[in-house]
């Protein structure tokens, strides 16, 4: 939309609404990527810390073990944070959509394809396993039996929940690769294949409770995990470039 | 390009919400909620002697349960229209409010397939009974963060004209806050903060209906300004041709 046609919407002797001066054009960028290291910090505090649930618990756990897990005082806080603050995965979303309809060669078939994939992983891949062991934690008298089946449906959707994300990583390597301008580095489109890999590798965890294909497994989890961290720390980096580079006139109000 | 389609999304709120307050008010188990300190025989039993009622509401609001997802689409089209500089904060609201609306949906399952064999061992209606509960209570991340995307655009929007007035932000904000407690009747099974708590559930519930009345009312006249801007543009192109 063009100056002109903004002016026409104050009428002549209407009060015009204070501009807010923007000192930064890329601000409603910036924030929604600062979201993205706030909320992994927080991530990291929820799953490491304050739930256990990262690195996951053994798979072959007694039941009494379990029970005792599932009741262990910092469990649900971390899951109450992260129910407060899993909405900024979204904002994530949101700026690497504005970063991938600037490439060229591409529609937004594939950037939208994006957004959509995320919106629906974050449940089965997130949120429902922590709220999963939040019930076991908050129903001390649950029969062992539903202690235990909630204790597997939890791991497994967290670290099984796989072709929400495997498709989150595919339409985003297309894209590098289609685009012609850049935007991203090619090296992240095949970084990006790598996190694929990892999904595909966690497959076994339906099937096996031991080994390195287990949900705890050396293959499933920790390179998973591994390779997880450092595909988000090198996209930041990237994505804050791309965002730096972007030229003002490209913005679609800046300011003026 | 008129503005009929968002007239339509928006007109969906009062016939929505109408049958969200209808399905409440037959809800046998609101008012008061049922409590989280009930035992697996105590809810079995609430479950087994309300089949019909629980039935009735969670079957109309397995039908309706995202009704809202239009209206939320047309503020998703009228911030698009904001003098911001890209469409961040417009494409996080499309995507929490997608998250935010599957939770519901699970929630009406639990709740439906535990009056499916109200028979069934009492501990299994009780994990129905919970699950259904803590999703449809304690998931306030992605509405809150609708609420602070919009307001966040409304803050930058930089026309002379803005979509959404400032106070609407303000609004948003405030209204982001009253819903925290509800993420913590995942910690707490008494008290205030609890499923069944003034704060996490009336204090919650409450602010999402005035919310939702509140935004239907701005949306429309910021759906009416872009009516007028648009037949503005028209204008002129006439006078210029």
């Amino acid at each position: 939309m063009n100056e002109s046609v903004l002016n026409l919407g104050a009428a002549p002797g209407e009060r015009v609404a204070a501009v807010p001066v923007v000192r930064n054009p890329k601000l409603d960028q910036w924030i929604c990527y600062w979201s993205i290291p706030f909320f992994y910090v927080l991530f990291g505090l929820i799953f490491v810390l304050l739930a256990r649930i990262m690195p996951p618990q053994s798979p072959t756990s007694s039941a009494a073990d379990i029970v005792a897990y599932m009741q262990s005082p910092t469990l649900r806080w971390g899951i109450a944070l992260l129910a407060l603050t899993l909405g900024l995965a979204s904002m994530a979303s949101g700026i690497i959509v504005v970063q991938m309809q600037r490439m060229k060669g591409l529609s937004a078939a594939l950037p939208y394809s994006y957004l959509a994939a995320l919106a629906v992983a974050g449940v089965p891949g997130c949120l429902f396993p922590c709220f999963v062991f939040a019930l076991g934690g908050l129903r001390p008298e649950y029969s062992p039996e539903i202690q235990v089946m909630l204790y597997d449906l939890g791991f497994l959707s967290f670290v099984g929940s796989l072709g929400v994300f495997t498709i989150q990583y595919l339409v985003f390597a297309i894209a590098i690769f289609l685009d012609e301008r850049q935007i991203f580095p090619k090296w992240l489109g095949y970084l990006t294949i790598w996190a694929l890999v990892t999904e595909i590798v966690a497959v076994p965890v339906w099937v096996t409770r031991t080994g390195p294909f287990a949900w705890d497994g050396l293959l499933s989890f920790w390179l998973g995990t591994a390779i997880f961290v450092g595909w988000e720390f090198l996209m930041c980096v990237c994505l804050y470039r791309a965002i730096k580079n972007q030229p003002i006139e490209e913005l679609e109000h800046h300011g003026g | 390009m008129n503005t009929r389609d968002q007239s339509i999304c928006l007109w969906l709120v009062p016939f929505f919400g109408v049958l969200f307050l209808l399905g409440l008010a037959i809800f046998p188990g609101l008012f008061p909620p049922l409590s989280p300190t009930m035992g697996a025989e105590e809810v079995a039993a609430f479950y087994r002697e309300n089949v019909a009622g629980i039935r009735t509401t969670m079957i109309l609001f397995n039908v309706i349960g995202i009704g809202f997802i239009p209206f939320f689409m047309v503020i998703v089209v009228q911030m698009m229209r904001m003098g911001n500089p890209s469409r961040a904060f417009a494409y996080s609201y499309l995507s929490a409010a997608a998250s935010g609306g599957t939770l519901f949906a699970l929630a009406d399952l639990a709740w439906l397939n535990a009056v499916a064999r109200p028979d069934r061992d009492p501990q299994l209606t009780l994990l129905l009974n919970d699950l259904a509960w803590l999703s449809l209570v304690t998931p306030v991340g992605f509405i809150i963060t609708q609420n602070l995307c919009l307001a966040l655009g409304i803050y930058m929007d930089a026309r002379p004209r803005p979509v959404f007035p400032r106070w609407v932000a303000h609004f948003n904000i405030v209204t982001a806050l009253l819903m925290v407690p509800g993420a913590f009747a995942i910690v707490y099974t008494t008290g205030p903060l609890a499923w069944d708590g003034s704060l996490s559930f009336g204090l919650r519930m409450g602010t999402f209906a005035l919310y939702i009345a509140v935004m239907f009312f701005v949306t429309r006249s910021a759906i009416r300004q872009q009516a007028e801007e648009e037949r503005g543009v028209g204008l002129g192109l006439q006078a210029i041709a």
